[in-house]
This record gives structure tokens, C-alpha cells and sequence, in this order.
């Protein structure tokens, strides 16, 4: 029937193909000349992250911080070796597969010349360690709390977030004092949520409490989530260990409330507690202990920063720690680049950066800002705290005490 | 030399040729070595999908499993074990064929649709151990600070240029192999078993070894290109293994040709490229892709290679027709009718790649 | 014991989830024999519209899930025509790709309309009963209750109705089928149209207890694959037992072993019965 379009259509389909090949060899060939060649008057920073796929949400949350320090820091206008320079916020999806983040960061560092490659996933930050420091260089802005990509002594590292191990301690105390001795296990079956569990497991047992099986699901999979829950509560537990990303955290919380569970929740820090009151009531999360939300902070910039995250995301989204620390760091790595005095050596920003810290502007300081990197790269912000979610839905403060990134 | 003039030959050697200077050209894009190098690991494990696939008929979609197992072999092996690179490669590869013919044993008794999705669950079942085995998998930590292969003082495989060449070296035996298995009566045989196994079975070939060996095979490429990989990008995760790997793979060997000996490369190359390129749109760009991949199989079912073979046919009958014509003994309309008839056939039977015997 | 109530409760209205959205890919494999890999970015679109109707729109809860229903009935219908039909002739490796070259589409156009975060649909049912001790919300209930409806609908409808009786047809014997005078094109886009209409009152009901995101189908779809081919390609009774007999082993195993081997069981049990049995527990007899 239609065999005669088609016909005419398959050479012209196979040039097409032809075509967008050799334009895709060209793209990749020539990208050299379209990016910022160092000292001119722009500069990419380069970010990598799962911009689809099941990922998406994180990787975005993460985009919108970099794209709005990005903006703020273009209208203040940035000044480096006496020349003024724009900032350009390359982005490339991952979907969080390491592997494809690696490529996506060799491809940013080489074509388009960033000094810099943001990364949200410790799989991805090792994946990519392998190749930031030998034949390419380039800094890696590193969001995880996973320790583990400090213990790899890459000079051209930095980590943003607190090491995770340091809340296993403070939320243990907590938890018992509200809950009681026995934990049940229900967080998140991933590369992050295993560490914790493992981290709040040998802490639990330390504090002299027990611990139930693991119970770990795939949080993104799993279809009924009143089926494991039942069975976590089937332990008779004082405190449940939960966490994965917020909606579905809170889904699950909601869930154990109205089997009847009354203990204290562990909340691992991926879930937060403000941005879970958006899909339940926020009664069903109360007695929980967990990070403090951005809005509780009382950096110079917070409020500012609130108020511009509302008009770039919408009154209805919570701004998260992945946003607003990303918006810090950018700026982190802005006045490193302006103190080094160049846009194109990473080796001379990341010196800079111990300098860069107290010479950022205030406007910028949202979320507990970093008041000192360590030799290994690690910014660190010596007041951090967690919240105890108490009966009243009032969040209380309660310092931490870190931990040390070495093993 | 009688295959020079064959004008697949030809082309084929011509990829190989221009991916072989491809250093030359771009041995200091960091980058774009990479990923041509992870591609020619991908395709050695879609030159097994053709075995299996292209050859025999039988859709296994287990073949990221394999590449998984592969490279977790070398990856775990060099690592906590601190074996050298050749010895876990040698044992990695190994391992997986003994695997993919074991499974065999079960998956091959299903047929079609059935094995098609039973072999998808085998290789769900593979990615589910790897990534949730957390002792001895790390599960999604990941292994990292993969060997690369020793050779002494000799080469130094640190260099993405000897690297590449590395895999290109055994992605040509890869190659040989095809085409050796093509023109030989192996090939025909699993040619025949594709062609109907009820045929294959009447005329005395024995079907369920000969496809017991295509499968693990095909485990063997899988397993050689995954050791590769794992060694090329130096950190692996659970993201090696998974089911959407293997339909990476299927899109690779469609793009390229079934059962072509060219096909698997450069289908690979392509698509892989064609990613790359739209990596620009970001998070919108399978909204480009998707319907992308959709036109490519509705227009161009047989794959570019496919098609390039078919246009060679045509030209080649068209002039063998044209010197009949000359000598009188055509009919006028002989030309368009043989050429609406090759048309027929090939939507009819897309799978069947032309001329088998060339 | 308790908890075994619990859990068996849980299991058959996970069952009853998996059963909806079985049942039209194993009837589109009867008709048009091809395994729809885009039949889970079906259920996330059919989620996504519900949710549109319902919350944005503001229309009642069951009007939302029919109004998305008949949207994605024509959207299927559109599938078949654009995607599958001028393929009807390819092998399956071919519908294969097409469908996830489609699945990427859906997913991505999702995505750009209704964002990457997770969403919540909220549904005027509530409250929970208590049956032998354990606690049942009701939602779940409705999920059990409407699938058996919709079952005997579907039953209904494929033995006595003029056009569910032309998909019979057509699966026994298409050549015959088409002599008799039935349009194997119009059958095709019929039971496309359906299987998406059917899985998004799967959708429109998981929705309220789980959560919406552009990839949410793709965790189902591996499941219910296993469970079409578990059951018997193209078998509708095996659809129904294999869904509820792999919902109640996931729970179980969940509960009694552990969560890890409860992801893999149904895989596990697809390869355990395939090993017997090659060609499924209900196959039918299988025309070339």
C-alpha cells in the first residue's frame, strides 16, 4: 500500500543518517573552538548529573542551585587576571550512571574546556576520579556525603556535603531517647541508603540497642508500600530507620502511622523533613529526627535566597540542601577562580579555595557555609546540626559532632 | 585476491580501516577516544548478539548480564583479589561462556517470544546478584581502580592510544570470526536453523547443540567485551549489567545490519555518536530520539549495512541485466519487475539478509 | 498470624494491580503477537492524565480515571496505527526497539509536562477496615474489588460482544478470521486501545497509595512481563493467576525470607517454571 513513499523515502532516510553522524563526528571534533578558551571573557563550569530517567528530580533540584548562583554571580559581574569574565553553566544528562557521568565530565573538561565538573553522585565522583587528574585536569565539585571519594587522596576533589557517619551518632541518641532500644530497618536499597544503614546499624549496636532484619526496598520499585512496612512493624520496633527520597520516605512514614506505629523515625538525610510535609500531613512525620531543612538555617543570605528559589521553581517546591549548597559552592568556586587569578587552571583554583572561603559575599552564605576546606578537600562548616521533628511540629536544633573522613 | 573485489569486503575493511586511524586523528580528544574505545567494547558484545541473534534467530536479550559478568570478573578480580588483568580477563571470559551455556541448557528449551523474555529475566536476575550481593558485589559502591592490562615495559596501557588499540586488535579477531563463521558451514547451518528448525532438524542438523553453542558464544563476546570495559573505564557499577544495556545492544545490531558482518560496528558507532550528539537537549532529547529510533526500524528494517548490501545487490543485477538486455534476450520491463520483486521480499522478510552465501 | 493476614490482604491487592495491567499486554500479545515494551510508559501516561483531570481540572475521582481511560485509548489506538501497524510485517526484535524508542518518548514528554519530582494524588477514599485482626485501608479493598469487576467485564466482552469476539477470533486464527470478513487492522487497534485503557484504571488506582514519576512504569513492566509469560503468552486466565500468585510470593517472600529475595522471586519462579514447562503454565496452542 504504502510502499512507494517509503521507497522514496529510504535514500533520503539514509542520508539523513549519513548526515547527522558525520554532524555528530563534527560537533565533537570541532567543539574546541565554541567553548571559552582561558583568559577570554567566559568561562564554563561543567555539571553532569541524571537529568532524566528516575533520577531526574535530584539532578535537577541540583541543576537549579549552580544555574541561580550562576545568575547571581553574572549580574554581580566576576573579575579574573583583570579581565571580566562571564560564567556559563554547561549541563549534561547522566542518568546517573557512572560510567556515562565519566564520559559526560572527559567531554566537559576537554571540548568545553571547564575547569570545573559538578557531580551529585558518589558512583559517578569515582568514576569520574579516575580521569580528572592525569592527562585531562579538571576540579570535581563533589555533592555526596559519601567519605569514601576523599579516601581516594584526588588532589582535585572537593566535597561539599558533611561526611554522612557524623549523623549516625547524634540520630542513635536521639532516637532512643524518643523511641526506645529496638530498630527496625526500612531504608533505601542503594548505593547511599546501604552505607546508612550500615553506618546507624554499627552505632545502634554500640549504644547497646538491637536491631531488626534488614529490611531495605527499592523505594523507586516497589509498588505497595504497605506490604514491607507490615512487616517492619511485625518487630514490634521503637524506632523505625527510614530514607530514600523525600516523597516516597514520606509515603512510608505515613503508611507505619496508620498501622499504628508510635516510636521515633530516623530519617536519613536524603528525605527532607519539610519537603515531605508537601505530599502528607505533616503529623505523620512528627518524633522524627533528621536534617535540618533550609529554611531553619540562619545564614545572611537565607531569606534572600528563599525568595529567589520561590520565583525560579514555584511557590509550592521546598528548596533543599541540594540546591541551596550547590548555590554556595558556586560561588565557592567563583572567588577561588577570581583569587587564583585564572579560569583555566584547576590545579591554582583549587589552591585558592582555603583563601576563596572568607572572601565570598554574604548574600551568597544560605546553608551553613563552609568556613574551612581539610587537606583532603572537604568543605567544612564546624556548627552542624540536625533537627528533632517534635509533637508540636516544631523543628529544635541539635549539634554534631564530625566525624573524620578517613576510614 | 578474489574478496577485494567484493564490494562488502571492501567496505568492511574500509571501516576498519578509518577506525584504525582514528588516533591519528583524535589522540589527544581525550574524550572522543573514550568513547569510541567503550563503543568498540559494546560492539564486541553485539558481534555476540549477532551470533545468537543475526545468525541463529533467537532474540536473547541476556547479553547485558553477560558483558556484567565480564566485566565484574575482571573488575572484582583485579581488585580485591589483586589478580594480574590477564589472568582475571582469561577467567572472566571463561566464566561467562560457562555461564551462557549453562543457562543455555534451561533457556534453550523455551522458544521465540518465550526465550526472547526468558532470557531478559536471566539477565535481570544477573543485574538484581550484582546489585544487591553487597559483600562480594559492593553492590552500587561500585569497584573501583580497575587494572589495566600489564605487558611489562612493552606498551603502556595507562595510554588511551595503546588502550584503544588493545580492543580494536580483538575486536578485528571478533570481526575474522564473523566472517569465518559466515562463509563456513557452521554459518550455513545456523543460517538454516533460522531459516525454520524444522527444516534444519529434517535435514539432519542437530538443533539444540548447534544453538546450545551459538548462545555461548554469544556469552563468550558478551563476557570479552564487558572484561575490556571494565579494565577502559577503570570504575564499574551495577549500570554495566542492566537490561537496558542489552536494548542498547539490540538497537546497535538493528541500526547496523542483522547477521552482516559490518552491521555490528557500525551500528554501534552510529548510534553510540548519535547519543553523544544529543546529549546537548539534555533531559529532552529522547523527545528527538525516540521517534528517531522508531523511523529507523519502520524505513530502514534490514539497518544501514543491510542496505548498503541490498543497493549493492540491485546495482549488481542491474548490470548483470543490462548486459543481457544487450544481447537481445531481454524483455523490455525486465529490470523494473526483478526490482519491485527484491523490494517485495525484502519487507516481506526483513530478517533475511540478502545473498548469504557472499 | 497477624501479620500473615496482613500480608496475604497486601499481596492480593498487589495482585490485583499486576492483574490490570497484565491483562491487556498478554491480550495485545494474543492479537497482534508482539510483546508491547512501551505498555508501562502506557501506565505512567494513563497515571499522569488521571492525575491531571483529577487535581488540575478538578473532575470527581472516577470520572477522572474514565475521562484518562478513553485519552489513552486513543492514544493507543494512535500507537497501533503509527508505530506497530507499519511493522506488522517486521520481526519482533524490530517492535522491540520501536516500542522502546516510544517508552523513551512518553517518558521524556512527561517528564517536560508534568516535571521530574515525584507527585501525589490524593482520592476521596479513606479509612481502613479490620479483618481478622489486621488493618485494611480501603483504597486497597477498591483495588480488589475493581479488578474483579473489570475482569468480568473484560470476560463479558471478548465471549458475547460483536467486537471483543472479533479479538477472540483473531487470536485463534487470523487467517480464518480475516476470510470470515474481520479486519485484522481494526481488531489490532481495538485491543491496543484497550490494553491502554485497561492499564490506566490500574494506574488511576495504584496512583492514590503509591507515587507518580515519569519512570514509574518501568518497574512495573518487567513484572508483568514475567507474569504474561509466566502465565502463557496471549492467556488471559493466566494472566490472572500469574499475577496473583507472583504478588502473593513477592509479599511473602518479602516478609518471611527477605526483601532482596522477594525483588528477584518472580524471576526466579519464571525460571523455575519455565524449566518444566517451556511454554508457560496456561499455553494455548500456538499458530505460526
Amino acid at each position: 500500500m504504502n510502499s512507494i513513499p517509503r521507497r522514496a523515502s529510504r535514500p533520503v532516510l539514509a542520508a539523513a543518517v549519513i548526515s547527522t553522524f558525520a554532524l555528530a563526528l563534527g560537533a565533537c571534533g570541532g567543539g574546541g573552538g565554541s567553548g571559552a578558551s582561558g583568559g577570554d571573557d567566559s568561562v564554563v563550569i561543567g555539571y553532569t548529573g541524571p537529568l532524566s530517567g528516575g533520577g531526574a528530580a535530584y539532578g535537577k533540584n541540583v541543576q537549579t542551585g549552580l544555574q541561580m548562583a550562576v545568575d547571581d554571580l553574572n549580574e554581580d559581574g566576576l573579575e579574573v587576571d583583570g579581565k571580566k569574565v562571564t560564567i556559563e553553566l554547561k549541563s549534561l544528562d547522566d542518568k546517573y550512571a557512572p560510567s556515562t557521568a565519566a564520559s559526560n565530565a572527559q567531554r566537559l573538561a576537554d571540548q568545553d574546556e571547564a575547569p570545573v565538573v559538578v557531580s551529585p553522585n558518589a558512583g559517578a565522583i569515582k568514576a569520574i576520579q579516575q580521569i580528572n587528574d592525569g592527562r585531562s585536569k579538571f576540579m570535581i565539585s563533589a555533592y555526596t556525603s559519601d567519605p569514601a571519594i576523599m579516601q581516594a587522596d584526588n588532589a582535585l576533589t572537593m566535597m561539599i556535603p558533611p561526611n554522612f557517619e557524623s549523623y549516625a551518632k547524634p540520630y542513635t541518641e536521639q532516637g532512643m531517647k524518643h523511641g526506645g532500644k529496638k530498630l527496625a530497618l526500612l531504608g533505601t536499597e542503594s548505593e547511599y541508603g546501604q552505607q546508612w544503614t550500615k553506618a546507624i546499624t554499627d552505632e545502634w549496636k554500640k549504644a547497646g540497642g538491637t536491631i531488626g532484619a534488614d529490611n531495605s526496598i527499592s523505594y523507586a520499585t516497589v509498588s505497595d508500600f504497605a506490604g514491607p512496612v507490615s512487616k517492619a512493624l511485625a518487630e514490634k520496633p521503637d524506632s523505625i530507620f527510614v530514607g530514600g527520597p523525600s516523597q516516597p520516605t514520606a509515603l512510608i512514614m505515613e503508611q507505619a502511622r496508620k498501622q499504628g506505629f508510635e516510636g521515633s523515625f530516623l530519617v536519613m538525610d536524603q528525605a527532607k523533613l519539610d519537603e515531605m510535609a508537601t505530599v502528607t500531613k505533616i503529623e505523620n512525620l512528627t518524633n522524627s529526627i533528621g536534617v535540618l531543612p533550609v529554611k531553619e538555617y540562619d545564614d545572611p543570605g537565607n531569606k534572600d535566597f528563599l525568595k529567589k528559589y520561590a520565583e525560579v521553581a514555584g511557590e509550592d517546591k521546598v528548596a533543599t540542601s541540594e540546591t541551596a549548597l550547590n548555590y554556595q559552592s558556586m560561588a565557592i568556586i567563583a572567588k577561588a577562580m577570581e583569587v587564583a587569578g585564572t579560569t583555566s587552571d584547576p590545579d591554582k583554583i583549587r589552591a585558592a579555595v582555603p583563601d576563596a572561603l572568607s572572601k565570598v559575599d554574604d548574600k551568597y552564605k544560605v546553608n551553613g557555609f563552609p568556613t574551612k576546606i581539610t587537606d583532603q578537600g572537604h568543605l567544612m562548616n564546624p556548627e552542624l546540626e540536625v533537627t528533632y521533628l517534635n509533637e508540636d511540629e516544631k523543628y529544635t536544633k541539635i549539634p554534631v559532632e564530625q566525624v573524620s573522613d578517613a576510614k | 585476491m578474489n574478496a577485494l573485489k567484493n564490494p562488502r569486503i571492501l567496505g568492511t575493511l574500509a571501516v576498519l580501516v578509518v577506525i584504525a586511524l582514528t588516533p591519528l586523528a583524535f589522540g589527544d580528544e581525550n574524550y572522543i577516544m573514550r568513547v569510541i574505545t567503550v563503543g568498540l567494547c559494546s560492539a564486541i558484545a553485539v558481534y555476540g548478539m549477532n551470533i545468537i541473534l543475526g545468525f541463529t534467530g533467537q532474540l536473547s536479550l541476556a547479553q547485558g548480564g553477560f558483558f556484567g559478568i565480564g566485566a565484574y570478573a575482571v573488575g572484582l578480580l583485579t581488585t580485591d583479589f589483586d589478580w594480574s588483568f590477564w589472568q582475571a580477563f582469561l577467567v572472566g571470559v571463561v566464566g561467562t561462556s560457562a555461564i551462557g551455556y549453562l543457562s543455555g541448557l534451561i533457556a534453550l528449551r523455551t522458544k521465540d517470544e518465550y526465550f526472547a523474555i526468558f532470557t531478559m529475566a536471566i539477565g535481570f536476575i544477573i543485574f538484581l546478584i550484582i546489585s544487591r550481593w553487597e559483600s562480594v558485589t559492593h553492590a552500587h559502591s561500585g569497584v573501583n581502580n580497575v587494572k589495566f592490562p600489564e605487558a611489562g615495559d612493552i606498551v603502556d596501557f595507562s595510554n588511551p592510544t595503546a588502550m584503544f588499540y588493545l580492543v580494536f586488535v580483538i575486536l578485528l579477531v571478533c570481526v575474522y570470526i564473523t566472517y569465518a563463521i559466515r562463509r563456513s558451514s557452521v554459518g550455513r547451518t545456523l543460517l538454516t536453523i533460522r531459516t525454520s528448525e524444522d527444516l534444519a532438524d529434517a535435514i539432519g542438523v542437530n538443533v539444540g547443540l548447534s544453538k546450545q553453542l551459538a548462545f555461548a558464544a554469544s556469552a563468550f563476546f558478551g563476557g570479552l567485551g564487558g572484561g575490556l570495559y571494565a579494565s577502559v573505564v577503570g570504575f564499574i557499577g551495577p549500570d554495566a549489567a542492566t537490561v537496558d544495556k542489552t536494548f542498547e545492544f539490540l538497537m546497535f545490531i538493528l541500526v547496523g545490519g542483522m547477521g552482516t558482518v559490518a552491521g555490528p560496528l557500525v551500528g554501534t558507532m552510529i548510534v553510540t555518536f548519535l547519543f553523544e550528539f544529543f546529549q546537548d537537549f539534555q533531559a529532552y532529547r529522547f523527545i528527538v530520539l525516540g521517534p528517531v529510533i522508531i523511523a529507523l526500524v519502520i524505513f530502514a528494517p534490514r539497518g544501514i549495512v543491510g542496505y548498503l548490501g541490498g543497493f549493492i545487490d540491485r546495482r549488481a543485477r542491474k548490470r548483470r541485466i543490462g548486459s543481457i538486455r544487450t544481447n537481445g534476450q531481454s524483455r523490455s520491463d525486465g529490470a523494473t519487475h526483478t526490482n519491485a520483486s527484491t523490494r517485495a521480499g525484502n519487507s516481506a522478510d526483513t530478517a533475511t539478509t540478502t545473498e548469504e552465501e557472499k | 498470624m497477624t501479620l500473615f493476614i496482613q500480608q496475604l490482604f497486601n499481596g492480593i491487592a498487589l495482585g490485583g494491580i499486576y492483574c490490570l495491567a497484565a491483562i491487556g499486554l498478554t491480550l495485545v500479545f494474543g492479537v497482534l503477537r508482539i510483546p508491547n515494551l512501551a505498555h508501562g510508559a502506557l501506565y505512567m501516561l494513563g497515571a499522569y492524565v488521571t492525575y491531571f483531570f483529577l487535581t488540575t481540572v478538578g473532575v470527581p475521582y472516577v470520572a477522572a480515571i474514565g475521562i484518562a481511560a478513553l485519552i489513552l485509548f486513543v492514544l493507543g489506538v494512535l500507537l497501533e496505527r503509527l508505530v506497530f501497524h507499519p511493522l506488522r510485517n517486521a520481526p519482533h526484535t524490530h517492535h522491540m526497539i520501536a516500542a522502546i524508542g516510544a517508552m523513551f518518548f512518553f517518558q521524556s514528554v512527561a517528564q517536560v509536562i508534568w516535571g521530574a519530582d515525584f507527585k501525589r494524588m490524593e482520592t476521596p477514599i479513606s479509612g481502613s477496615l479490620q479483618i481478622l485482626g489486621a488493618e485494611i485501608s480501603a483504597q486497597r479493598i477498591v483495588i480488589i474489588v475493581t479488578a474483579v469487576i473489570v475482569l468480568g467485564l473484560l470476560t463479558w466482552f471478548i465471549k458475547r460482544s460483536i467486537h471483543g469476539q472479533t479479538i477472540e477470533a483473531i487470536e485463534q486464527d487470523r487467517t480464518g478470521a480475516a476470510l470470515v470478513g474481520i479486519n485484522p487492522a481494526m481488531v489490532s487497534m481495538l485491543t491496543l486501545g484497550l490494553s491502554a485503557l485497561l492499564v490506566t484504571i490500574a494506574a488511576g488506582l495504584v496512583s492514590p497509595i503509591n507515587l507518580l514519576s515519569p519512570t514509574m512504569g518501568a518497574a512495573l513492566n518487567l513484572k508483568v512481563f514475567a507474569i504474561i509469560i509466566l502465565g502463557g503468552l496471549g492467556s488471559l486466565p493466566g494472566a490472572i493467576v500469574g499475577s496473583f500468585a507472583l504478588a502473593i510470593a513477592e509479599t511473602m517472600t518479602s516478609t518471611y525470607i527477605s526483601s532482596a529475595v522477594g525483588e528477584a522471586v518472580a524471576f526466579i519462579v519464571l525460571v523455575a517454571v519455565l524449566a518444566i514447562r517451556p511454554t508457560g503454565l496456561f499455553a494455548k496452542a500456538v499458530q505460526r
